[in-house]
């Protein structure tokens, strides 16, 4: 078989599929970004050229600041708490014990949920006025009185981080348990004859089988969460006073909430801008993780 | 003082014994092998001497003390694996100076161990090296290296040969024994491979099904095999087992018209007993008064022998003759043999009975 007809025939395979790419999102990538040097509003004139000017107001605004700045904080901190979270967890499912099977199936609940179902569930959980949280809080004594937890800008971001992470550590513990199986029994019973205690373990034998694929979960993890949207528009809508306000939510609010379609679509392409910078950079990370762990 | 003292190990899982009941006592220095099949419990047997496994009972001494319960790390034995089981990111020189490292052994001292065993094994260009640098047969230097430098009471070997090509294992089984008649350590070696533990060996645990079937010098194990089992698992081409039957105090072979003299050192046997007759076919040689008359199946020539597959009547045998013999398929022939050489065996135990 000839090496064009087999070029030819990919090419054919793939055509539906890029079609469709191209509908959906090529096509609304090149419209988002015509859009985003216009001053179009949502409805009505299809607005004037207006050049770079929509960029520069958004990045110079203190509105997109102050999301770029909680958006950096919720991805950071709970990716992080996920990783660490994930990966104790998978360590647990990973020894021997009675009902283990029970116990990984069950894990992967959380992630299994809808979002809008566990941001729901953590809402009730957080309610200031029957809240499991705070009745567990003050019958401990803990607490002396109910605390709104998604109504006062100081714990409000803290309280989705939480919620955030219970959705998906699994994921992270899913990776990890998946790795930690590929750890050569030989090595471990070999660190135990030499002496290594739990810590130099995980070092210096677990780690390096764990690092390749929980460089691919750090990667999902980071954009999905830099991304985040549908958690927090059910949970707090960015509220209270901006204090959850996310990139998403802002881009959100500036297209649809505040009806301007042009600089709402600046403001998409700049968080899209920052997601592909994180992709790229995660992509050469995962790569050189690849390299040397062969 | 012996070095190990292995007391009635028995290992069940569930309702599986895998172990039942085996005694070794090995000196200091000695090089024990323990063969057999897979699934023969001889690995288990490794693991529970390293710490890797316990037993369900039965008590194991290393020097002089019971090491029942205690961390594999403060058992004074350092352990080679079939998978070399290097630390993937750690440089050669770390990898053998790890168990060093973990007992808190000072630098330059670690150091200088480490090129000791590195210059002992040939392998000190590589020590900057990580171990995906390097060939299957210099990580299983650097495996062994990381056991010699820790001085241990026991080695313990688990098939480390095994994930080498031909050649390269033929080269390293060399390279141990020299390390061993160097060093002089007490070695517990684990192979299914009857030529590493006929030349390695100062004694082979030969094992079935859990128990040890017999526990011998290699000269023993190949020329005085207590049991059937020992007799067909040692050598290659196998040891010839015609069946026999005593017949008026002679050895009559079953379906042949051959009669072969009882040896004279066997304890009497009843008439009509059933027995085996186990000659090895390097043992036989042509010979036109010999006992057997063969008539020629195969002849293989493999270089330095000529192996002829034949039969004696309703019996099958080989002989391993020397590469010139002129046989060919269809000719008939006589082989004979030296008396000592025949061993006999009461066909319904297995068992050797002279």
């Amino acid at each position: 078989m000839s090496g064009t007809f087999m070029t030819t025939r990919a090419w054919a395979l793939m055509l539906p599929l890029l079609v469709v790419m191209i509908a959906v999102i090529g096509w609304p990538l090149v419209d988002t970004v015509g859009l985003s040097f216009t001053d179009a509003k949502l409805v009505g004139t299809a607005g004037q050229f207006v050049g770079f000017e929509n960029y520069a107001k958004m990045l110079a605004s203190a509105n997109f600041q102050r999301s770029l700045i909680i958006t950096a904080m919720f991805a950071v901190i709970s990716v992080a708490a996920e990783m660490v979270l994930g990966v104790l967890a998978a360590l647990l499912l990973n020894q021997d014990f009675k009902g283990r099977g029970v116990l990984r199936a069950l894990m992967i609940l959380p992630w299994a949920l809808p979002t809008v179902v566990n941001a729901t569930l953590w809402r009730l959980i957080y309610n200031p006025e029957y809240g499991a949280l705070n009745a567990a809080l003050t019958q401990l004594g803990l607490l002396d009185a109910y605390r709104s937890w998604l109504g006062e800008p100081g714990t409000a971001l803290t309280a989705l981080i939480v919620a955030d992470c219970w959705k998906n550590f699994p994921l992270v513990a899913l990776i990890a348990l998946a790795a930690l199986q590929a750890v050569p029994r030989d090595i471990t019973a070999a660190s135990l004859v030499d002496g290594a205690g739990p810590f130099t373990r995980f070092r210096f034998v677990i780690l390096p089988y764990l690092a390749g694929p929980l460089m691919v979960a750090l990667v999902l993890r980071t954009i999905e969460a830099f991304k985040v949207f549908d958690i927090i528009w059910v949970m707090t809508r960015g509220g209270p006073a901006n204090s959850t306000r996310t990139l998403s939510i802002l881009v959100y609010q500036e297209a649809f909430s505040f009806q301007r379609a042009g600089s709402g679509a600046s403001l998409a392409l700049i968080v899209t801008l920052f997601v592909t910078v994180l992709a790229l950079a995660y992509g050469a990370l995962v790569r050189k993780a690849a390299g040397s762990a062969a | 003082m012996s070095a190990l003292e292995i007391t009635n190990i028995r290992k069940s899982y569930g309702d599986v014994e895998t172990l039942k009941g085996i005694d070794i006592s090995l000196e200091s220095g000695e090089f024990l092998v323990l063969l057999g099949s897979s699934g023969c419990g001889k690995s288990t047997l490794l693991n529970i001497i390293a710490g890797l496994a316990e037993a369900t009972s039965g008590d194991i001494r290393i020097g002089d003390r019971s090491v029942l319960g205690v961390h594999p790390k403060d058992r004074d034995i350092a352990m080679v694996f079939q998978s070399y089981a290097l630390y993937p990111n750690l440089t050669v020189h770390r990898n053998i100076g790890f168990g060093l490292e973990m007992r808190k052994v000072p630098a330059a001292e670690r150091d200088k161990a480490v090129r000791e065993a590195a210059k002992l094994l040939q392998i000190e260009p590589l020590l900057d090296r990580k171990p995906s640098q390097l060939s299957g047969g210099q990580r299983q230097r650097v495996a062994i290296g990381r056991a010699l430098v820790r001085k241990p009471n026991v080695f313990l070997f688990d098939e480390p040969l095994s994930n080498l090509d031909a050649k390269l294992r033929m080269e390293m089984r060399t390279e141990l024994k020299r390390l061993h008649q160097m060093l002089k350590t007490t070695v517990v070696y684990v192979t299914h491979d009857q030529i590493e533990a006929m030349t390695l060996a100062t004694r082979i645990a030969v094992m079935r099904d859990g128990k040890i079937e017999q526990l011998g010098t290699p000269d023993e194990i190949y020329n005085r095999p207590q049991t059937l089992y020992v007799a067909t698992f040692v050598g290659a081409p196998p040891m010839n087992l015609l069946d026999a039957t005593v017949t008026g105090g002679a050895l009559s072979i079953d379906g042949t018209p051959i009669v072969l003299p009882l040896p004279q050192t066997i304890k009497p046997l009843a008439d009509s007993q059933k027995l085996v007759v186990g000659i090895r076919p390097e043992a036989l040689h042509l010979d036109e008064q010999g006992a057997l008359e063969v008539v020629c199946e195969v002849a293989e020539l493999t270089g330095p022998e000529l192996i002829v597959t034949g039969r004696s009547g309703a019996q099958q045998l080989m002989a391993c003759l020397p590469p010139r013999s002129a046989l060919a398929a269809g000719q008939s022939f006589r082989l004979g043999f030296a008396p000592e050489a025949m061993c006999l065996f009461d066909r319904a135990t297995g068992m050797r009975c002279d």
